[in-house]
């Protein structure tokens, strides 16, 4: 490939390679390695940053696995990881090893999800926006009164996770276990974009008459697309719940839910790179929000009880900007700024 | 591409290894939280904003005033305290990690807030060991067992649904059981209490006619009021915040329906009366604090530190939880360095601590975090808030914790 100028495939498989050059590839490695890097330089509270990040970029490729590549709306996502947390929770607690309840716990979360995602053979869009909204409101019910299972208003305690005897006890060790976790699931998504069964998905996204047509069965694809999105959710739940080590229903409510679908649209609908990039800036804002405002406290003393009113404002204004001047989300930018710097300093 | 990938994978096994290797875990740092003749750092979490601010505001100023107070009392042993007071929200992930700053920066004690993120928060408190004051008084907070660094400085709110029954009990004259029904949100604050609450009754000889659920947010009470009103009860357990309260009493009013009404903690206060006008009069509710104004002896010094402007008994009892606050590291300062297990050890040490008459005896057992089984009952006669009663209850080992 060396000594090209451009990109040029000679097969479709090769155009889609996950990693179109060495460059790419190159650099990636490198920032996985930084990554890796991190927690021998980072304080324990960024630290706890880089691991909310991690279970939310989970979280938001799975959301955006369902919504942006599939086309299904769904308001529920925020349920389906509260699924799979108190599934995992309960196995960890029974003696299953934590693996094997993470596991336990995407499975519980993607029949629930399945189960869930039934309607959308029939419903549409809006329709069944307000279909997956009740899925979200029944569970919620269900968190709070199942008690043998959720322990009720009473939550449920955790032990931090244990894998062969090693426990990741702690933000370093916890940084490690969720970051492998999350570039595994990167990995499956961007995997499962490449195959036939991706391609489907976007086929039923672009447009379901042409999709059915091509031979692609809408009922089944659809409810993969809802298993498989809430077998990643719930994983994203066995993580928070074995990270924050408590559980309650009030954690799993409808704001969770549109807090997920807004990093997805910032991100990137559709976008792999999206989701983590929306994850990263959802998770960002309201610290650095948190941070000015404290930084100001030094200037004006007092001023974060007045400006705690403004930074909600702040945030929605974040949020709306962002659709007006970046509807495509943050991976287009990336790709145009990308796509700047190839041929700079030659544009033509 | 093949070798690459290889190439690719072995290099990340490689610095999996090594950052693995290079991870041993936090180190504990059992240096004291509070360098001699230091600032003493004091973390808050408190919803400045979202759905619970209308009384987190008036909470956090209470608190603030509270380190106010101290600080302009000598402090703690010549230290000054530091309050910084952060916003979370309503929300556990960004409660999450505005603790995990504090707990980076090693504050002495955290004072906390809602249930949602204070019970997110119980076991990192606890091995992190950071004192963790809150506003939520639910009941399995008060049990070391479960919640070793969690304290608060009101009855539970268990125990306050006890005494508030207890109290009517006490002044019922006619030869009939009593009769309760209980509404409540159907969210963990509202049935927190329930079980304690009808287990109680029963014992008490009240006689359960019914219950309902009105939510947090509720416009509307006449659904669940109506059938209520057949049955005709004595008393009423409105268990939910000052809106769905005021949205209960004016619908009770609207119908004709006429019972004792019992307001938990929250359900009660001087926006009540504001929001329910004259159908809140004659409503009983339950208090941990004095009100502003109230003829109590620390009611001079909180007038002095809020400039004489009225306050409301949120406020009060913020100030309250900065007193105790206090007094747990005025003592554990005077035995020896201030770390999380020395103020803690103080605080369970606290037998009696009055907090200047602005709230019951304050007592924490090794055993035992239930602040106090004494709870204000006050009523609503004339548009104010009149205090009626301090009931105690006995310390009964089997309600620890439920």
């Amino acid at each position: 490939m060396q000594g090209n100028c451009g990109l040029f495939f000679e097969s479709y498989r090769a155009e889609a390679g996950l990693f179109n050059t060495g460059f790419q590839r190159w650099s990636l490695g490198l920032f996985v390695a930084l990554l890796l890097l991190c927690p021998l330089v980072l304080d324990t509270y960024l630290l706890s940053v880089l691991n909310l990040m991690c279970i939310a970029v989970i979280g938001a490729v799975s959301l955006n696995l369902l919504t942006g590549i599939c086309g299904q709306i769904s308001l529920g996502h925020g349920a389906f990881i509260g699924v799979g947390a108190y599934a995992a929770a309960q196995a960890t607690l029974n003696g299953v090893p934590f693996l094997a309840a993470l596991l336990l716990g995407g499975g519980a979360s993607a029949l629930v999800g399945m189960f869930f995602g039934v309607p959308s053979l029939r419903l549409k869009g809006i329709y069944l926006a307000i279909a997956t909204l009740a899925a979200q409101l029944i569970l919620e019910y269900v968190f709070l009164h199942w008690e043998t299972a959720t322990g009720g208003s009473r939550g449920l305690m955790l032990e931090p996770p244990k894998i062969l005897g090693f426990s990741f006890e702690g933000e370093r060790r916890m940084f490690y276990l969720l970051f492998a976790v999350a570039a595994c699931t990167l990995a499956v998504v961007a995997n499962v974009m490449r195959t036939r069964h991706g391609r489907a998905f976007v086929s039923i996204r672009d447009f379901y008459l042409s999709a059915e047509i091509a031979g692609v069965n809408l009922f089944a694809y659809k409810l993969v697309a809802f298993g498989l999105s809430s077998f990643l959710a719930g994983v994203a739940g066995g993580l928070w719940a074995h990270y924050t080590l408590f559980l309650s229903g009030e954690q799993f409510g409808i704001g969770l839910s549109i807090t997920y679908l807004a990093m997805i649209v910032i991100g990137g609908l559709g976008s792999i790179v999206g989701s983590v990039m929306g994850a990263v800036f959802m998770t960002l804002l309201p610290e650095v929000l948190t941070a000015a405002t404290r930084s100001l406290t030094g200037v004006f003393p007092d001023i974060s009880s007045q400006l705690a009113a403004l930074r909600e404002g702040v945030f929605g204004l974040t949020l709306m900007l962002f659709l007006i001047f970046e509807p495509e989300g943050l991976a287009n930018r990336w790709r145009l700024v990308k796509s700047y710097w190839k041929l700079y300093p030659f544009a033509h | 591409m093949k070798k690459t990938f290889v190439t690719m994978l072995l290099g990340l096994g490689l610095s999996l290894a090594l950052a693995a290797g290079g991870c041993g875990g936090e180190k504990k740092d059992d240096a004291a939280a509070v360098k001699p003749g230091g600032d003493i750092r004091i973390g808050g979490i408190i919803d400045l904003s979202g759905p619970t601010s209308s009384v987190g505001v008036p909470y956090a100023e209470g608190v603030k005033a509270g380190a106010a107070y101290i600080n302009a009392n000598g402090g703690i042993g010549g230290a000054k305290i530091v309050l910084d007071v952060q916003d979370d929200a309503y929300n556990v992930q960004q409660g999450l990690s505005i603790y995990k700053k504090f707990a980076q920066e090693k504050v002495a004690a955290i004072q906390g807030y809602g249930t949602a993120v204070t019970e997110a928060l119980t076991r990192m408190a606890a091995k992190d060991e950071i004192p963790y004051f809150s506003a939520s008084y639910s009941a399995h907070l008060t049990d070391p067992k479960t919640a070793p660094y969690n304290f608060f400085t009101s009855a539970d709110y268990s125990t306050q649904v006890r005494a508030g029954l207890k109290h009517f009990k006490a002044n019922w004259k006619e030869a009939r059981a009593p009769k309760l029904a209980f509404l409540y949100p159907d969210h963990p604050y509202g049935l927190a209490p329930i079980p304690a609450a009808k287990e109680y009754a029963a014992e008490l000889g009240f006689e359960i006619v019914g219950e309902a659920a009105v939510d947090l947010k509720a416009i509307d009470a006449t659904t669940q009021l109506l059938p209520l009103k057949d049955k005709k009860p004595d008393f009423i357990w409105i268990g939910g915040t000052t809106p769905s309260t005021a949205v209960i009493l004016k619908d009770a009013k609207k119908i004709g329906l006429k019972a004792t009404f019992l307001t938990n903690i929250w359900g009660s206060d001087e926006n009540l009366i504001k929001m329910a006008g004259d159908a809140c009069e004659g409503a009983y509710s339950l208090q941990a604090a004095a009100v502003y104004g109230q003829d109590v002896p620390g009611m001079k010094a909180l007038m002095e530190t809020a400039k004489n402007q009225p306050q409301m008994t949120h406020y009060v009892r913020g100030f309250v939880s900065m007193l105790v606050m206090g007094e747990g590291l005025r003592q554990a300062a005077a035995k020896g360095p201030l770390t999380g297990k020395s103020i803690k050890a103080a605080l369970e040490g606290m037998t009696d601590f009055d907090p200047m008459g602005l709230a019951p005896k304050v007592s924490f057992l090794p055993a035992d975090h239930r602040p106090s089984m004494a709870v204000f009952l006050y009523k609503i006669s004339g548009g104010k808030l009149a205090f009626v009663a301090q009931e105690s209850l006995e310390r009964k080992a089997e309600w620890l914790g439920k």
